[in-house]
């Protein structure tokens, strides 16, 4: 296998392992390895087999760089050779985003009901900061929470409409 | 006033949420 074949093999192997991440994710992924792969075969100025399989086992497995991706630490770690990878995942945890999505969720839900809680899921998802599966369960906290008044309220209506009616 | 106990939920909401998100944030960036 020679070298090219190696990178798309393990790159295709990559997004395997990454399909439960989110799209935007897995893309922003595989771009940083694949950038990562580069500018280490540049530096390594050799584009044999051996060159890529060495930077490969530096890398990792795919499973374990995925694995690593809820962890921005560990997946700075194991792309230590390219300071851009590192920079994208060294940001504070909270931007913008993250405090309008937490601000809503929370005084919005007081001031704005229902509406609040749904705008502020709304910048949840826009975030990155949060794996699909976070977003997924803070979506379920609030939708079953929100549901559940309403169905309370509408069963006790029908409940008091059957012994008044 | 009375507060309905069921529309206590729906505040409750959004903050349950926000405790899951902000927790997970900081185990991750601790």
């Amino acid at each position: 296998m020679d070298a090219d074949a190696l990178v798309h093999d393990y790159l295709g192997r990559l997004e395997v392992a990454a399909w439960s991440l989110a799209v935007d994710r897995r893309a922003d992924l595989v771009g940083e390895v694949r950038e990562h792969i580069a500018t280490a075969l540049a530096e390594a100025g050799r584009r044999d087999e051996s060159t890529v399989r060495n930077i490969l086992e530096r890398l990792g497995s795919p499973e374990e760089i995925v694995a690593a991706e809820g962890e921005p630490d560990a997946v700075a770690s194991a792309l230590t050779a390219t300071p851009t990878i590192g920079s994208n995942t060294d940001r504070a945890p909270w931007g913008a985003v993250e405090i309008v999505a937490l601000l809503l969720l929370t005084v919005g839900a007081v001031l704005l009901p229902f509406v609040g809680p749904l705008l502020g899921l709304v910048f949840v998802w826009l975030s990155a900061q949060w794996t699909q599966q976070q977003k997924v369960v803070a979506t379920a906290i609030v939708l079953t929470l929100l549901v559940l008044p309403v169905l309370l309220l509408f069963s006790v209506g029908t409940a008091a409409g059957v012994h008044t009616g | 006033m009375s507060v309905e106990p069921v529309s206590l939920l729906v505040p409750l909401a959004g903050i349950a949420a926000a405790i899951f998100l902000v927790v997970v944030l900081v185990r991750r960036h601790r």
